[in-house]
């Protein structure tokens, strides 16, 4: 803590403890690391079937939605003594809406399942709009998720500040989701895609690799083979950082075990049963900034202090694992709870 | 010393900043005593422990006569605020041309939409759109009376949107003008939980939603054959209230904006860009007892940090941006202020901020063209945008944006307080408060005078700045800012002496107009009307520099 005496003077007060914290770490963005179960919401669209009711227990592979490709529209005298209605389903489909004593009806010919990549309680089925199941086990919470969804062994394919490239992709990781540390190209997500690995971890994703990566995925789908399930999950953003070392240790404590990437919300679901190290409680990491993707622990609030370009932010000290201790701006800090 | 605090708090929990200030009671009126803004993410208890302990050490005696020498800081009452993400708005139509107004009239009311018309979109599509579980309510509308186009689609959208009503019976559905007609379609609505509101015809031209790309700005459109005409929207009000609850700090900045022109007796305008939404609000004092209407615009679309920067908004930034870069770094930066809109708030971190702050406004001026119509007396600058940027460049970023030829004073809702204190319920009681914390919640900026119909090329006169009994003049150089040091609190005559006619409000050579100091001082901006910028980027980026330099001292990073 900065000051004399024990005396905060950016304060004025001593350095009181809230939830066993210095008081004023409190001012730093907290980070969520570990969640408890949450509610996985799969959507549906009109012509879609969904294979199970609200209530009922799945588990992680069995399939949810019977998804139509290509839907078409068609009209249909659908019989009142066949109670129609809107959603209800008939041979050719979903039924629609009633127009001039026919109905409208989504329907298709080819259909893929879709299976459950966790294992959970159903909570609520919509047919036309989402499917939405109550994940056991605890997760891991990131930005976006591009694809999926799926479920794959973890493996950790590279430590948090490297780079997969796709030459170091081979069939033996066939089935896994892979850490590949702070960025990943759109060739190498694509190659791993071929190579039949089913989910990457990363922590930023730059826009020009998430366009190439989105308009290959699209060509992929539009081809009349079913695709294996393949999900991105980005954790940080979209430039390249490190990823924090609390989430390498949980992601560490979780190499060989089977995770689910889900997109609404975007994250890796995990067995409740995995030991995943906690974070000290003073650990910060500096998000942005010229000393993005540093870590340290919390020394105090500095108060307010001129940066670059000339503007005044409020600011906090970080003992940094070589001793040394830096100003930093508070919005550029965050910590992990 | 007292037993119980003559002291509150205001808490504006924003999508991105939280702004905390500590209002006292002092010598018989409300003072604001200090205010902090940080991080939405950041403990508010222990923020709120730090400006109070600011305040005890900075002056001991006013924390003593206020009640929080030796109080703990969640003893203080608290009055707060929250804005939620605005929620998405399903709106179809039978034709193009009422979707367009529709989606105008909904982009401005606080929803953000997806849209799709009968003309153009098949059945099933549409189906899909609005049993789209991230929408949280529909909007269905045709012309009153039908448009001729949509005449015949209209019955048919009715029995899909009364199918849709049926299989999500809990979101609420908007029949709009000639929609209002098929209620029967709809079936029992009192056993429906989400309600079925009927409402009129869009009267926005949805034609004035575009998002502009070319290199000029917004001008005043008072002249122009599309402007338009700021009649009543009773639709717009109505999305409005269904959008937003009454305490949210963005609907409340319309009862803020018509509080502050009532305490001051000018005509007002407030202009708030948030990380979700920008707001416009304008009012004028009310006359002869008889109330004024505000107007309120709260659109989602021009947000500083919009979800998923598309090509218009990458280049809508990278238009105003002072530091070299390319379309993917911007996507990939926008994102990034979008994930942590506090991180990297330094360095070129801060001349984004201020790019993608003149890129939002383009977007408000562009869904709110009936705003612009004459320059206000007062422009009041608020968001958490302004926290991480030197206070005088504020104005400057505005009148980038908004050319509107005229003289108007600019201030900054510094401490964020004009959210919180338009969500008091009470109008009588709002007054007051705001009557006795109006020299405090505003930062003076400045006064700008914009001239427009100069001639470029030589000098277009000169002014005489009258302070007290110190005269000083300017010439007056088309294309270019004139700053004239005027400190807060200083009040000035400027004499402006033209060689053309030129307008200023009206037409004319001479023009005397009392102006106010700020911490911008006062600005007379002699660029085009509206502003023109060199089509070649390094150009462009050394021109906006070279403005902002004037006004931000270590811009140049």
């Amino acid at each position: 803590m900065n000051g004399t005496n024990g005396v905060n003077p950016a304060t004025g007060q001593p350095p009181g403890t809230q939830d066993g914290l210095s008081g004023d770490l409190g001012l730093v963005n907290a980070r969520r690391l570990i969640g408890g179960p949450a509610e996985v919401t799969f959507s549906m669209a009109p012509g879609d079937r969904a294979l199970v009711a609200a209530g009922e227990t799945v588990v992680a592979g069995a399939p949810i939605v019977e998804r139509i490709r290509d839907a078409e529209l068609s009209d249909q005298i659908v019989p009142a003594s066949a109670d129609p209605k809107p959603g209800g389903r008939v041979h050719e489909g979903e039924l629609l809406f009633e127009w001039r004593e026919r109905w409208r009806v989504a329907g298709g010919e080819v259909t893929e399942s879709l299976d459950s990549p966790v294992t959970g309680i159903v909570r609520d089925v919509r047919p036309g709009s989402a499917i939405v199941i109550q994940a056991s086990g605890r997760t891991l919470h990131g930005i976006v998720v591009l694809g999926g969804p799926t479920r794959g062994r973890l493996h950790v394919a590279a430590g948090s500040d490297g780079e997969l490239r796709s030459g170091g992709l081979d069939v033996g990781l066939a089935g896994t989701i892979l850490v590949v540390g702070s960025r990943i190209d759109a060739e190498t997500l694509t190659r791993a895609r071929a190579m039949g690995v089913r989910g990457i971890v990363v922590g930023g994703l730059a826009s020009k690799e998430r366009r190439d990566f989105t308009a290959s995925e699209r060509r992929q789908r539009a081809a009349l083979h079913r695709l294996a399930p393949y999900a991105v999950l980005v954790l940080e953003g979209a430039t390249r950082r490190p990823l924090p070392s609390p989430v390498m240790d949980v992601l560490h404590a979780l190499e060989g075990r089977e995770v689910a990437v889900v997109g609404d919300p975007p994250m890796l679901v995990f067995d409740a049963d995995v030991d995943v190290p906690e974070p000290r409680s003073d650990w910060v990491r500096v998000r942005g900034g010229p000393l993005g993707g540093r870590e340290g622990t919390w020394a105090g609030i500095a108060g307010p202090r001129r940066f670059a370009g000339g503007v005044h932010l409020e600011s906090g000290s970080v003992r940094f694992e070589d001793g040394t201790i830096t100003t930093v701006p508070l919005g550029d800090l965050e910590r992990f709870v | 010393m007292t037993s119980e605090p003559h002291a509150f708090l205001t808490i504006d929990h924003g999508a991105a900043t939280a702004s905390i200030a500590l209002i006292g009671r002092v010598a018989g009126t409300w003072r604001l005593i200090g205010s902090l803004a940080f991080p939405a993410g950041a403990k508010i208890d222990v923020a709120v422990d730090l400006l109070v302990g600011r305040v005890r050490r900075a002056d001991p005696e006013l924390a003593s006569s206020l009640g929080i020498a030796d109080i703990d800081g969640d003893a203080l009452p608290r009055f707060e605020v929250h804005s939620t993400r605005p929620r998405r708005l399903a709106v179809v139509a039978g034709a193009e041309r009422t979707l367009a107004r529709l989606v105008a009239t909904a982009g401005r009311s606080g929803w953000r939409t997806t849209g799709a018309s009968a003309e153009t979109t098949d059945p099933l599509a549409m189906s899909r759109l609005l049993l789209d579980h991230d929408v949280d309510a529909i909007l269905v509308g045709a012309g009153d009376p039908p448009r001729a186009d949509e005449r015949s689609a209209i019955r048919e959208l009715a029995a899909l949107v009364a199918a849709v009503a049926v299989r999500r019976p809990d979101v609420p559905i908007i029949l709009s003008g000639s929609m209002a007609e098929t209620i029967d379609d709809f079936g029992d609505l009192s056993s429906r939980p989400g309600s079925i509101v009927l409402a009129p015809a869009a009267s926005v031209d949805g034609s004035s939603w575009r998002p502009r790309r070319s290199l000029t700005t917004a001008a005043s459109t008072a002249e122009g054959p599309d402007s338009a005409d700021g009649r009543p929207d009773p639709l717009g009000d109505l999305l409005l209230e269904s959008a937003l609850p009454a305490d949210d700090p963005r609907r409340a900045i319309g009862p803020a904006t018509q509080a502050l022109a009532d305490v001051l007796h000018r005509r007002v305008e407030t202009i708030v860009l948030g990380h979700d939404a920008g707001v416009r609000a304008a009012a004028e004092p009310a006359v002869g007892g008889m109330a004024r209407e505000v107007r309120l615009a709260v659109v989602p679309a021009a947000a500083v940090a919009p979800d998923e920067p598309d090509d218009a908004i990458v280049d809508g930034v990278l238009l105003w941006s002072t530091v070299p870069s390319d379309r993917h770094r911007i996507r990939d930066r926008m994102r990034e202020l979008r994930i942590a809109p506090w991180s990297d708030a330094a360095g070129d971190g801060a001349a984004l901020r201020m790019a993608a702050a003149r890129a939002a406004l383009v977007r408000l001026a562009a869904a709110t063209t009936d705003f612009d119509q004459a320059p206000p007396d007062l422009v009041v600058c608020a968001g958490g945008v302004w926290s991480a940027v030197p206070a005088p460049t504020v104005a400057l970023a505005h009148v980038d944006v908004l050319r509107r030829s005229g003289a108007s004073q600019y201030a900054l809702d510094h401490a964020r307080l004009l959210g919180t204190l338009g969500a008091i319920p009470d109008e009588k009681e709002r007054l007051a408060v705001m009557s006795d914390l109006v020299d405090d919640l505003l930062a003076p900026l400045g006064s700008v005078v914009i001239p427009s119909g100069l001639r470029s090329g030589r000098s277009a006169g000169s002014v005489l700045v009258h302070v007290g009994d110190g005269v000083s003049e300017l010439d007056l150089v088309p294309g270019g800012l004139e700053l004239v040091d005027l400190p807060p609190g200083q009040t000035a005559v400027a004499e402006f002496r033209f060689r053309d006619r030129i307008k200023l409000g009206a037409r004319g050579r001479h023009f005397a107009v009392d102006v106010a100091g700020g911490l911008g001082g006062l600005l007379v901006d002699l660029r085009d009307v509206p502003l023109r910028l060199p089509d070649r980027a390094d150009r462009r980026r050394d021109l906006l520099a070279a403005w902002q330099a004037a006004l931000w001292q270590g811009s140049d990073l």
